[in-house]
């Protein structure tokens, strides 16, 4: 664990320096140490792959005083390899019409796009951090004979809903976005439905199951196919 | 709109909205962890000092406005006071002073002309605007579509609902208080996150060089050009990205991240702005001069609270 500079009134926290489901394992369990003090002083606490920034209240806090603080607080944390959390299941429809690439990436790793939705669908997700947009998980890993690159140009539109992977990581476009993963599917699953005030379903603590669908699953729970 | 009817006798009603107009507020805390960004308006200085004058607190919502042609029509008595970049303002098309709280009546026009010196005008009313606020702040992201009216800016037509206000509020700030917006600008920045992947050579050339301001300027960040500086780092692992933060991708040509900033991001950092200079640096005209100066994190947090306890 090290602690650096990250502005007048953050930090940041690391702990090692590769992506990792230990290091990850590390920033959960700290995460859940900080957030569980619901300390007013403690303003913004983002997890990432290895690292927390935390922004905290100058009035309370030297920079000195924080480093010190949070360095007794976290040193002797009990590394948690969380097998208890929460699974979600998101259904996918996992069809061409929508998943836009399934035919690039089945070519790719030269089996069928089948065996893509099979091999997609069997892992259990961690969350590895979450940015980018609103509710929009970064997940991992995926099985190594699906890995693909992002797409050499973006594509304009991603619609909302849309399950797909980059390198080693699989996610949810959570609104329509500019973007450049390789789509595999679409699901009905709301990451971040501002309209019930609710908090996203997904955070970094989740685990995640994507369980496919047919065609009329998919367009009963309100599914469009359209782009 | 008949949402709004109940409201509209005592409003603002938008005759004109300008290209660019959005409520905010200090901005939206706390969710930040779900990729939410904080927005918030990008002058704190000028917004808190119209707060300050009208006795408002200081969270209190608030009109950003970034072109010129705005224009309001009041339903009702109040207080407005106008900061920020210098402007034509008329109150009935009669011409009046900004940084100083003006009484309202009912049926007033209230104009905002040309910005002079400057990007952004503030335009505060007693007790702020009665619009519900969306996780937990007013703050207009449109990227998020959170806040203000519906997720986006100002339009025509708009209607403004405030609570009837009668108060004799003569304040105004003192011209020693009114800021010069400068073409010219020197940063503080504290030396932070991937630092060390910048040589002393590179640091060097960073703080002597003098950056220009690009049109890529916008509530997410800056955009600077001049002498590239480079990183040992090609990237790094996503994290967490404060405000100030000073990007720099592999074009060598910094990045200065601001109220919209994504939560999370992938180049690395030289170092991060001051917030204080941050305000000063949203009203900067594109094509502006900026240098940077080092400053010491004790220097930084006397300063900052100075700041703030200014406005309490």
């Amino acid at each position: 664990m090290e602690i650096k500079l990250a502005s007048v009134d953050s930090i940041i926290i690391y702990f090692g320096d590769v992506i990792s489901k230990e290091n990850s394992n590390q920033v959960k369990s700290a995460y859940k140490v900080l957030k569980d003090l619901n300390s007013p002083y403690l303003i913004e606490i983002i997890p990432s792959y290895n690292s927390i920034l935390v922004t905290y209240d100058i009035f309370k806090y030297t920079f000195e005083d924080i480093q010190v603080y949070l360095n007794d607080l976290l040193k002797n944390i009990q590394i948690e390899n969380k097998n208890d959390s929460e699974i979600i299941t998101v259904d996918v429809y996992y069809g061409e019409e929508v998943g836009l690439d399934l035919q690039r990436v089945a070519t790719k790793a030269n089996i069928s796009i089948q065996e893509v939705i099979e091999i997609h669908s069997a892992k259990l997700y961690d969350v590895y951090a979450i940015g980018f947009l609103p509710g929009f998980a970064y997940m991992a890993s995926v099985n190594e004979k699906i890995i693909t690159p992002r797409l050499s140009t973006p594509r304009k539109k991603i619609p909302k809903g849309s399950v797909a992977i980059a390198d080693n990581q699989t996610a949810i476009y959570p609104q329509n976005s500019p973007g450049g993963w390789n789509i595999l599917g679409k699901t009905t699953f709301e990451l971040f439905d501002k309209s019930l005030e609710a908090l996203s379903p997904i955070t970094i603590e989740s685990k995640i199951k994507f369980n496919p669908i047919s065609k009329d699953e998919f367009l009963q729970q309100g599914g469009v196919l359209e782009f | 709109m008949s949402f709004y009817n109940k409201e509209e006798f005592l409003s603002f009603e938008v005759i004109k909205a300008g290209l660019f107009t959005t409520i905010q507020d200090r901005g939206r805390f706390s969710f930040t962890h779900l990729g939410v960004t904080n927005s918030g308006v990008m002058d704190e200085y000028a917004s808190l000092s119209a707060h300050k004058l009208l006795g408002n607190d200081l969270d209190t919502n608030i009109l950003e406005i970034t072109f010129s042609n705005f224009e309001l029509l009041a339903n009702a008595d109040t207080n407005i006071c106008i900061t920020g970049a210098s402007c034509e303002f008329f109150i009935n098309d009669i011409s009046q002073n900004t940084w100083q709280v003006h009484k309202i009546h009912k049926g007033d026009s209230i104009k905002i002309g040309k910005l002079i010196d400057g990007q952004r005008v503030y335009l505060a009313v007693k007790h702020g605007f009665n619009i519900k606020k969306e996780f937990g702040s007013n703050s207009t992201t449109i990227k998020e579509s959170l806040g203000g009216i519906s997720g986006i800016q100002i339009k025509n037509g708009n209607i403004l609902p405030y609570t009837k206000n009668n108060d004799e509020i003569l304040n105004r700030w003192h011209i020693k208080h009114i800021p010069k917006y400068e073409k010219e600008l020197t940063l503080r920045v504290l030396l932070s996150y991937q630092e060390d992947s910048f040589s002393d050579y590179e640091k060097e050339k960073f703080f002597n060089s003098t950056y220009t301001v690009t049109p890529d300027f916008n509530r997410m960040a800056c955009k600077l050009k001049g002498e590239p500086i480079t990183s040992s780092l090609d990237g790094i692992i996503s994290e967490a990205i404060s405000f100030g933060s000073i990007q720099i991708p592999n074009d060598g040509q910094p990045i200065i991240l601001l109220k919209e900033r994504q939560t999370i991001g992938g180049y690395p950092k030289i170092g991060t702005v001051l917030s204080i200079d941050c305000f000063k640096l949203s009203q900067i005209k594109i094509g502006g001069t900026i240098k940077f100066e080092e400053i010491s994190i004790e220097t930084a947090q006397k300063k900052l609270k100075e700041f703030y306890l200014t406005f309490k």
